[in-house]
């Protein structure tokens, strides 16, 4: 085993959380079941990394091999990266071709080699019929670098693939270019939407959101909800209260629905748009140009954030389009300007 | 928003006429501390800022220092005054500090007898840091590691840097004896340890007392404000703001940025006073921006809380930092956080 590929498989299975070991490498496949009980697992993991190096070793354990390793691991951790979502378009009056994933494979890998001698590149299948490949970039002249691959998850028959893009910017033309002829697809475009949720991503991509759960009940009349609260009050004043509650509640189920909200981190609103306010009409009123403005809303859950802002009485109900439509749209990136 | 607590403040004071314009200070605690001592129930008078002005004071002040007090944050702490404090004395300190940094160090480890510590302590005075020539001059001290190298052109590393000064604090100082240094704000960068290691040795010496200066989302409209009524030839910063959402579970932050030129022209429309800031055009600038936002989300940022604004001028987070990005105003906004410095005080 070459050494750079040993210090690659060292550094792949050093990222492996200890509780995680047995359950990705059962995964890789590459020891039977019956080496693996032979391997120490309670020693310290840089000690257990050297064992399962030197194992690999005796069975010549090739690029591929460790390739595929780091694939098992960024799928068991796929939120770790950030994911964008690429849709592309097919052939103007081209038949739909049957798929076929080897020649998808071996025309996806000609494409970056023949640009770039030297890429590795490698695949797995995964539910669902996805495929997930791994690019690792090289120059004509320079071996690929190991540590910063580029990976795509793509749904074939559909136009659509996601990929967690290397830091080295100047793949991306060329990834594009290499899955488009792939496909057989005419175009490839980014979409103004990216997570760190890949799930979530398909789920909006696919419009899968928006399955009822069967026992998602949260439906419940508010008046059982606030039993014993308001004893003091005027009874006609918790009414009103009650009444407005619950047409925020309803509006708020209407717009986001009565299911679980694809995760989502931020949502970012470039706004070119003139200033106008009916109580300060005098402000700005001659100017033509727009506030250019930028807006960006983060949270560890962006859509369940803003579903809870109307019955927090931060946000009127219903909430502002720009805001409700992010799933339909399959958007967080928007660029707004006056009609 | 929280409620307003902000001092009242008397129209512009005439200083003696030896001082030039830009030396005017408007002096707001005077009436609050003599309401305060009355304890009568003040009539909110709508306070009133200076705009800040291009200080001719920078030409005193060493570049070399006030590049280095630049584009750097710092943590704001309010200090009650110092007593004996002499700037004759700064070499005495700076052996004193030096020796119990050191020494608290290496508390709980064996050290041998006379060992030479490698980091030391140095003040040094900033000049031209003040707004009257009235304010106790600032001083600055650094924690320097030692150059283990013998070659002399290997530089001290900074270690940690912190530095105490006070701009228009006429008010206060004529509350104060002569025995104590009025130096009520302190700004601090590096670890928060030397930070606690420096202020013990200071409490202990001058007996004074250092105090986070948190920064309310009223103070942070003001500054919002004033440093957008500025004059700037260009804009190195977009005017950002940033909010933070009280829903849960899950924490949501707003970031509200705007085009500096496009800032500056919603103020120039909102403002009407020449040379000065008033609490109507405060609320009016942020209203503006607010109902602007409304318009396209729905959200009512009012009712959330504005945790940081930032401009070409400087940029300050509601828990007390501080980076100041311009050094044409930077007497302007120090002469600010003086004012919440010495309001914490009091």
């Amino acid at each position: 085993m070459e050494e750079t590929v040993a210090e690659f498989l060292r550094r792949t299975i050093l990222k492996i959380p200890m509780y995680e070991m047995m359950t990705i490498l059962k995964a890789w496949d590459f020891f039977p079941e019956e080496q693996l009980q032979t391997v120490n697992f309670r020693q310290r993991k840089e000690q257990l990394a050297v064992d399962l190096v030197l194992l690999c070793e005796k069975k010549s354990a090739s690029l591929n091999d460790v390739a595929l390793l780091d694939i098992i691991y960024t799928q068991a951790h796929r939120n770790h990266k950030v994911w964008d979502v690429f849709q592309m378009s097919e052939e103007p009056d081209d038949d739909v071709n049957l798929f076929d994933m080897e020649q998808f494979k071996s025309s996806f890998k000609k494409t970056l080699q023949r640009a770039l001698r030297n890429v590795t590149v490698s695949f797995r299948n995964a539910e669902e019929n996805a495929v997930w490949i791994r690019v690792a970039w090289g120059t004509q002249c320079s071996k690929p670098n190991q540590y910063k691959p580029t990976y795509v998850v793509y749904y074939p028959q559909t136009p659509y693939a996601f990929a967690s893009l290397s830091t080295l910017k100047s793949t991306v033309p060329l990834l594009g270019q290499a899955l488009k002829i792939a496909s057989n697809h005419h175009q490839i475009m980014k979409m103004d939407l990216r997570s760190r949720h890949l799930d979530s991503l398909k789920a909006i991509v696919f419009k899968q959101y928006n399955q009822v759960f069967e026992n998602h009940n949260s439906t419940k009349p508010l008046q059982e909800r606030n039993l014993g609260q308001n004893r003091n009050v005027d009874p006609r004043l918790i009414h009103e209260n009650t009444v407005e509650k619950e047409r925020i509640q309803r509006i708020t189920e209407e717009t986001f629905g009565d299911y679980p909200q694809p995760q989502l981190e931020f949502a970012q609103y470039k706004l070119e748009t003139k200033f106008k306010s009916d109580i300060n009409r005098g402000i700005l009123a001659e100017r033509e140009e727009p506030l250019r403005c930028l807006v960006k809303f983060s949270s560890p859950h962006l859509l369940e954030a803003l579903k809870s802002l109307a019955p927090a009485g931060i946000a009127d109900a219903p909430l502002s389009p720009l805001l409700t439509c992010i799933p339909s749209k399959r958007k967080n990136y928007f660029k707004i300007r006056d009609k | 928003m929280e409620p307003c607590d902000s001092p009242e403040s008397t129209p512009r004071q005439n200083a003696s006429s030896n001082l030039k314009d830009y030396f005017l200070a408007s002096t707001p605690w005077q009436k609050r501390l003599e309401s305060v001592r009355k304890q009568t129930s003040f009539v909110q008078t709508t306070p009133r800022r200076k705009v800040p002005e291009c200080s001719q004071l920078q030409e005193t002040i060493d570049p070399h220092k006030l590049a280095f007090l630049l584009h750097k944050q710092w943590t704001l702490y309010s200090l009650t005054p110092l007593y004996k404090f002499s700037y004759t004395n700064l070499k005495e300190y700076s052996r004193l500090l030096s020796a119990f940094v050191a020494a608290e160090k290496q508390k709980g480890l064996a050290v041998e007898v006379g060992e030479d510590f490698n980091i030391k302590v140095i003040f040094s005075t900033l000049l031209g840091i003040k707004g009257t020539p009235r304010d106790s001059e600032a001083f600055l001290v650094q924690i320097l590691s030692k150059s283990q190298l013998p070659s002399k052109n290997r530089e001290d590393k900074v270690l940690w840097t912190g530095w105490f000064c006070c701009i228009f604090g006429d008010s206060f100082l004529e509350t104060v004896s002569e025995d104590f240094t009025c130096l009520p704000l302190f700004l601090a960068n590096g670890s928060e340890s030397n930070t606690a290691i420096i202020g013990t040795w200071f409490q202990k010496t001058f007996d004074c007392y250092f105090s986070r200066l948190a920064i309310n989302a009223f103070n942070l409209s003001w500054m919002a404000a004033m440093w957008t009524a500025c004059k700037m030839d260009h804009y190195m910063a977009t005017t950002e703001f940033l909010w933070s959402v009280p829903c849960s579970p899950q924490s949501l932050d707003i970031s509200y940025a705007v085009h500096p030129e496009d800032a500056k022209a919603l103020w120039d429309s909102v403002h009407k006073t020449p040379g000065e800031v008033t609490q109507e055009e405060v609320d009016l600038f942020m209203d503006c921006l607010c109902s602007h936002f409304h318009r396209h989300f729905k959200i009512h940022l009012s009712a959330t809380r504005l945790v940081r604004v930032s401009t070409s001028v400087a940029s300050a987070h509601t828990d007390g930092k501080i980076k100041i990005l311009c050094h044409k105003y930077l007497i302007g906004v120090l002469a600010y956080l003086t004012e919440l410095a010495v309001f914490q005080i009091e």
